[in-house]
């Protein structure tokens, strides 16, 4: 239980903090230097039809964790489930962390970042999806940071303003089916369209916001599972890996539909399953990132394994990112309308700029959850 | 009010890319930056091959998708009927490219297509994404239409050729270069088409070649599916433009 002193905001620099943070600054120097010294050959996009590349994937990554994030704080915060609280805090930290990683590769991506600040608000361009995820992000930053200070100032989870949190479950909920809609809408894209991708984007951000948060759980306690307080453990072991069973069910379930379904289909554009069942990323996100740790989550005498549940929960994450890249990439690998010109497959692989924007978004991420851990007294739960 | 559209006739068009070469020196534009194109398409196997062609500009669509996803209202529709790009407003974000279903819109911040890199010959000064030798005058560009050289980090496309069609007199039913009092404000690629296979005019003057063309000829658009409904029109002898899918070669 925690003590007033041991709530009070005490910064300690880890080691853990100190390496993050030197990282992040050598990879975005060097993301600087790239994209100076390389100018309009610092990414991999093309003309021809991936328009959207790596940073994208890892933007939308990062944003979808956040919000998954917030949604599992929101189980206590806002539905008074009491014995989420020990986690509370560190779900909107982290949720914090992976926002700011996220949104800094999407202003080193975008050309115009400020400019979407206003341009969006402005013109009310209420026909976009992009436009309503813009503004919730922008509504979602404010309402976790507000949240983030009560918590930071003392307030125990069940003391945190309810309507505030209740505004933080609903605005996340609102990003990550909207993030499904932007795809999803666009009917002349069949490897995309489909009314159920808001759903999984749904689901698939909680299973992300679970697998951190059990992961970054031991990283918290420096990586030692015999520190970590024992009712915090029964809750990883219990009903949070539980739940990222369930969610890590799900998401296989819609992934083999869509697959199959897809291998089915002989519409223009669904070509492009049978090269995505044919590269090593679709299975490394199919096994690696589901099956595995559906097999550990599922099955009490193992996720009751403190070192399983720290594999488990990478894996889920690791899987994630393969199957967004999948998703977002092959989505766009056949070009549409551009005749004898362009190849019937278009080929894409993230620039050397593109992944070390993707280190800089991880050690940022990284950074800031260190800072926001070592500040607080969340190890004191 | 005027609703500018484009015929254009594939059973005289010889896909010889007049057209894709004056709207690339009429608006500046870079190599890969193809706003007007001649799409070749090859069916079959040898010797039993097959190539089609189609000219394809923007199609300028009534009820545009680039409009509707563009989250600034960068992308927007003028009451005459034409999609442009303010480029004062646009943030880059290539949400249009995806969601175009006829791949005519570019992002020119890219690696080049051609080397020398042309924006290394020419360096863009000021806001100018590259400066050829050659380039639009300056008196009719106009960023908020997305006329003439972009800035960097913009999404550009075909413009119908408004800086020339919307100084046409009003209420003129087509603009035709062999019309002296319309030559002036007909499209660069409708102006040049040596076999006069594209036709530019008022799609909402019944009494426009135009809208003549499209009834006699049953002009056809592309890609209904899709409900963009696009303001370019094509005859085909009655039948539909042929573009085959990359599935219709695997599967014959
Ligand atoms: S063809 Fe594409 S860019 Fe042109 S108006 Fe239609 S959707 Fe927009
Ligand atoms: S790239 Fe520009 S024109 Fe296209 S959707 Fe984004 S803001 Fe609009
Ligand atoms: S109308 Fe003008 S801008 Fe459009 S394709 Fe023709 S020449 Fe190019």
């Amino acid at each position: 239980m925690a003590t007033v002193t041991s709530l009070r905001p005490q910064f300690k620099a880890s080691p853990y903090l100190i390496g993050a943070g030197i990282l992040f600054i050598v990879t975005f120097i060097y993301a600087v230097y790239l994209k100076v010294t390389l100018g309009y050959a610092a990414f991999n996009t093309t003309n021809y039809g991936v328009f959207w590349g790596f940073p994208i994937v890892v933007y939308d990554y990062f944003l979808l964790t956040s919000v998954g994030l917030a949604l599992v704080a929101a189980v206590p915060l806002a539905l008074g489930v009491r014995a989420l609280d020990p986690i509370a805090k560190r779900c909107v930290w982290l949720a914090i962390a992976a926002l700011v990683g996220g949104v800094a590769i999407l202003f080193m991506e975008l050309a115009h970042p400020l400019r979407a600040l206003w341009a969006t608000p402005l013109n009310l361009q209420t026909a976009s999806p992009l436009f309503w995820k813009i503004l919730c992000v922008g509504a979602y930053t404010i309402v976790l940071v507000l949240t983030a200070l009560a918590l930071a100032r003392g307030a125990r989870p069940g003391e945190v303003p309810r309507p505030l949190a209740i505004l933080l479950g609903l605005l996340a909920l609102a990003i990550a089916a909207i993030a499904g809609s932007v795809y999803g809408m666009l009917v002349f894209r069949p490897f995309w369209y489909g009314g159920e991708l808001p759903v999984v984007f749904i689901i698939e951000s909680v299973m992300g916001g679970l697998a951190f948060v059990i992961f970054f759980t031991y990283v918290a306690y420096g990586m030692a599972p015999d520190t970590v307080p024992q009712g915090t453990r029964e809750l990883l072991a219990g009903p949070l890996g539980v739940a990222l069973a369930v969610a890590v069910l799900l998401h296989l379930l819609f992934t083999l539909a869509r697959t199959v379904t897809g291998l089915w289909s002989y519409g223009e554009g669904m070509q492009v399953w049978q090269y995505t069942v044919s590269q090593p990323l679709y299975w490394l996100g199919l096994i690696g990132g589901g099956v595995v740790p559906l097999v550990v989550f599922a099955t009490p005498t193992l996720r009751t394994q403190p070192w399983l549940q720290i594999v488990g929960g990478f894996l889920v994450a690791v899987g994630l990112l393969a199957s967004r890249y999948e998703f977002l990439i092959n989505g766009q690998l056949v070009p549409p309308f551009k005749g004898s010109w362009a190849p019937s497959l278009l080929e894409y692989a993230p620039s050397q700029f593109e992944w070390v924007l993707f280190f800089m978004g991880v050690f940022l991420a990284n950074t800031i959850y260190a800072g926001l851990e070592s500040w607080s007294s969340t190890r004191q739960e | 009010m005027t609703k500018w559209g484009m015929v254009i006739d594939l059973e005289k068009c010889t896909g010889c890319q007049a057209c894709t070469t004056a709207c690339a020196m009429e608006n500046s534009r870079l190599p890969g930056e193809a706003w007007q194109d001649v799409l070749f398409y090859h069916e079959g196997r040898y010797p039993n091959v097959k190539v089609s062609w189609l000219p394809r500009p923007c199609m300028h669509c009534e009820n545009p998708s680039c409009v509707a996803v563009c989250p600034t209202k960068a992308t927007y529709k003028t009451e005459d009927g034409v999609v442009l790009v303010d480029w004062d407003k646009c943030i880059g974000c290539k949400y249009c490219m995806i969601a175009c279903p006829y791949g005519v819109r570019f992002y020119m911040d890219e690696k080049p297509v051609v080397q020398p890199d042309l924006r290394e010959v020419f360096p863009g000064d000021g806001d100018r994404i590259w400066n050829p030798p050659y380039r639009m005058p300056d008196h009719l560009a106009d960023r908020k239409k997305g006329i003439g050289i972009q800035p960097k980090g913009v999404v550009s496309k075909c413009t119908f050729c408004y800086h020339k069609i919307s100084k046409a007199p009003k209420g003129v039913a087509d603009l035709d270069e062999d019309d002296p009092a319309t030559r002036e404000y007909t499209p660069a690629c409708v102006r040049v088409c040596p076999p006069k296979a594209r036709y530019f005019g008022d799609l909402d003057n019944p009494n426009s070649k135009v809208s003549q063309l499209i009834a006699d000829k049953r002009g056809v658009r592309l890609k209904e599916e899709t409900g963009n409904k696009p303001q370019v029109y094509y005859l085909a002898g009655g039948a539909a433009p042929v573009v085959p899918g990359e599935r219709s070669q695997e599967r014959g």
